[in-house]
């Protein structure tokens, strides 16, 4: 969006967080441009929402340096570093109805009973909550809390938005409706937010940058679709995209420019770059770039299904190997249970990995 | 099997008979001798009537004998003093140090489970160990207060009428304190820490966050254990009867140790049982506080 803006309006640079003896962030480095969506994305206990607390000041880090809008801020408390959270649990305060929800951050601040009135109409708007203002969080229903969270949020213009995990406790239809808003509501206000997610296709679908993380440690870094397809290895390559990426091991063919697949029969693929014949790899094939075919054509490796599941807008056909392949077919597709096809995949599709570190070969 | 024996097993039978077995329970021992205790106020009894259900019916001869006793003005006097001071104290302490062990330092729930020995001792042996403590010639708080300059005389808390009912308030605080810290730990546990992060990112400082977040939110624990708190100080007998007798001179005579003193002592239970019945009055109306205080509760 505004990659114009020079100075970084979010900016981590060799932070560490130790709990005791337990290391959570590990060396975390990020840049985060005034206006950016940025999600951070892994698996459970992998440190992004650490990472996401200790932006907000929840917790201390130990080392390094946490710079807000240029100014350091390592030692400022949460209060005076004028972020807005949207918690997975809303947070909302019980006792207290929407509207004095929405105005407890200006009321602190001393803002006058008016402005107050005038501010949470406007912001009930925006966030569709108009008709709600008198009533208590326990009489809202799990949508309409979550948009008082993220009135509460905007109704007080942050220097930055954080949002640990807020679709979570939605259900699926409600989930990606409000991915939508929320994007929206971004790109109206013009503000910088930090999303924390295990979901990999809410960060893809809604972040300018995505952070995949593991074990306090950032993976990689990038642009979604630049994560999809050119992953710096192995992790990252299984834990973006859905279905998962198959992972397979293989060894390079004598004329270095195929692979034999270590499955049944030994299927042969061709690879874009040439490597050491006899290296061992592991070759990463998603399950959408799976072509599937007559198993006598040219080009196509034979491979016996064992499972077959039709979701109408694709197919998902189960390979009776170990380990497993998921190919994704669009649409309907003929094959059963027991049946052999055909499978094929352009050599510029195929990942290859380091067997025993998983970083991505070639490029 | 009929179908009467099947609903007692399992169904709207066996549901109306532990009602049933509950409400009769009630009724026997707490119902009936309250009713009776309410007919005794009415009536004459001594101790030569004590064999006999039914006594000489006076009417409100035993209401005006109370009243007109010179001592009903200390005994009233004495008993809101009691009571307020003790359940003010008694929360104060107990919600400041309910906050302290909130803070998860080491061993602070080690530390909040040993404040709970007071609580668990007999109320006599509590009276017995602060006969100790203030005692006029040896007792550890005269020797304090005498070694830090407070005092230059020894106070003789305990026969002295300006200090007597002091030194039962004192114990009864004591006494008090864990049980109140203890209720207000677990409304305190109660409240989400997400709301105090949510509040801390909103930009309230600690004491904002008291006042707007814990305050409101223990509104209903607060309501139940200061309703509690009455209850309990009105019910105190056993730290009067080790520390002071309500003397000297009715100095620290209050209304439920005045009641005791007429039923058992003088052995005029018409008198005794007013007192018991205006106490009644009283506790009801506290009680009705805490049911309510109870039922926000299950709201929130």
């Amino acid at each position: 969006m505004t990659a114009t803006d020079q100075k970084p309006q979010i900016e981590f640079i060799d932070v560490d967080k130790h709990y005791g003896s337990f290391h959570a962030l590990k060396a975390i480095n990020l840049a985060i441009p005034k206006g950016q969506f940025v999600a951070l994305v892994g698996p459970s206990g992998c440190g992004k929402s650490t990472l996401l607390r200790t932006l907000a000041g929840l917790e201390k880090i130990t080392s390094g340096t946490l710079n807000i809008a240029g100014e350091r801020v390592n030692d400022i408390p949460p209060r005076k570093r004028d972020l807005a959270m949207v918690f997975q649990s809303y947070a909302l305060y019980p006792h207290m109805n929407v509207r004095d929800n929405l105005t407890y951050a200006l009321r602190l601040k001393g803002v006058s009973k008016a402005e107050r009135a005038r501010k949470a109409d406007e912001v009930a708007a925006v966030i569709g909550l108009d008709n709600l203002l008198d009533r208590k969080p326990r009489e809202l229903s799990g949508g309409q809390r979550q948009r008082v969270a993220m009135g509460r949020a905007i109704i007080r213009e942050p220097k930055a938005f954080l949002f640990d995990e807020p679709l979570s406790n939605l259900d699926a239809s409600l989930r990606v409706r409000m991915r939508k808003e929320i994007r929206a509501l971004h790109d109206r206000i013009g503000s910088t937010s930090v999303y924390v997610t295990h979901d990999q296709i809410e960060a893809m679908t809604m972040a300018d940058h995505v952070v995949v993380m593991q074990a306090g440690v950032i993976e990689q870094q990038g642009a979604p679709l630049t994560l999809y397809e050119k992953p710096v290895n192995r992790f990252v390559a299984g834990f973006i995209g859905s279905p998962a990426m198959n992972f397979v091991p293989a060894t390079v063919d004598d004329t270095g420019q195929t692979i034999r697949l270590d499955l049944k029969g030994q299927p042969t693929i061709a690879i874009a770059r040439r490597f050491p014949p006899g290296t061992h790899v592991v070759a990463g094939l998603r399950p959408e770039h799976v072509d599937i075919g007559d198993p006598d054509a040219a080009g196509y490796a034979p491979i016996k299904i064992s499972a077959v599941e039709a979701t109408g807008s694709a197919t998902y056909l189960f390979s009776d190997d170990d380990p497993e392949l998921i190919i994704v077919a669009a649409g309907g597709h003929s094959a059963r249970a027991g049946d052999t096809v055909g499978f094929k995949i352009a050599p510029d599709r195929v990942h290859l990995f380091d067997p025993k570190t998983g970083i991505t070969l070639g490029d | 099997m009929g179908r009467l024996a099947r609903s007692l097993r399992d169904g709207i039978g066996f549901d109306t008979l532990l009602v049933f077995f509950t409400l009769a329970y009630l009724l026997a021992f707490a119902g009936l001798p309250l009713l009776y205790n309410i007919v005794l106020s009415f009536q004459s009894v001594d101790m030569f009537a004590l064999g006999s259900l039914f006594h000489e019916v006076t009417g409100l001869e035993n209401y005006r004998a109370v009243f007109e006793d010179p001592l009903a003005r200390t005994v009233l006097w004495n008993t809101i003093l009691f009571t307020l001071g003790s359940v003010l104290f008694q929360f104060t302490l107990g919600f400041a140090l309910a906050l302290f062990f909130n803070q998860a330092f080491p061993g602070s729930t080690w530390f909040r489970g040993l404040f709970l020995a007071g609580w668990v001792m007999p109320g006599l042996v509590v009276g017995v160990l602060w006969n100790w403590l203030l005692s006029g010639d040896f007792g550890v708080i005269n020797w304090l207060l005498l070694n830090t300059g407070i005092i230059d005389d020894p106070i003789f808390w305990r026969s002295d009428t300006d200090y007597s009912l002091l030194a039962v308030m004192l114990a009864n605080i004591w006494y008090g304190v864990p049980f109140n810290m203890i209720l207000l730990s677990v409304g305190l546990a109660a409240i989400p820490e997400d709301l105090y992060e949510a509040a801390e990112l909103d930009g309230a400082t600690a004491v904002q966050r008291f006042f707007t977040i814990t305050l409101p939110m223990m509104r209903s624990t607060i309501g139940a254990v200061i309703a509690l708190g009455i209850i309990f100080t009105l019910q105190q007998f056993d730290l009067f009867a080790a520390i002071t007798s309500g003397g000297p001179a009715g100095s620290s005579m209050v209304a439920q140790y005045w009641s005791w003193e007429l039923s058992f002592r003088q052995f005029d239970f018409g008198r005794g049982a007013v007192i018991a019945v205006m106490m009644i009055v009283v506790v009801l109306g506290v009680a009705a506080i805490y049911v309510r205080s109870t039922r926000q509760e299950t709201r929130l």
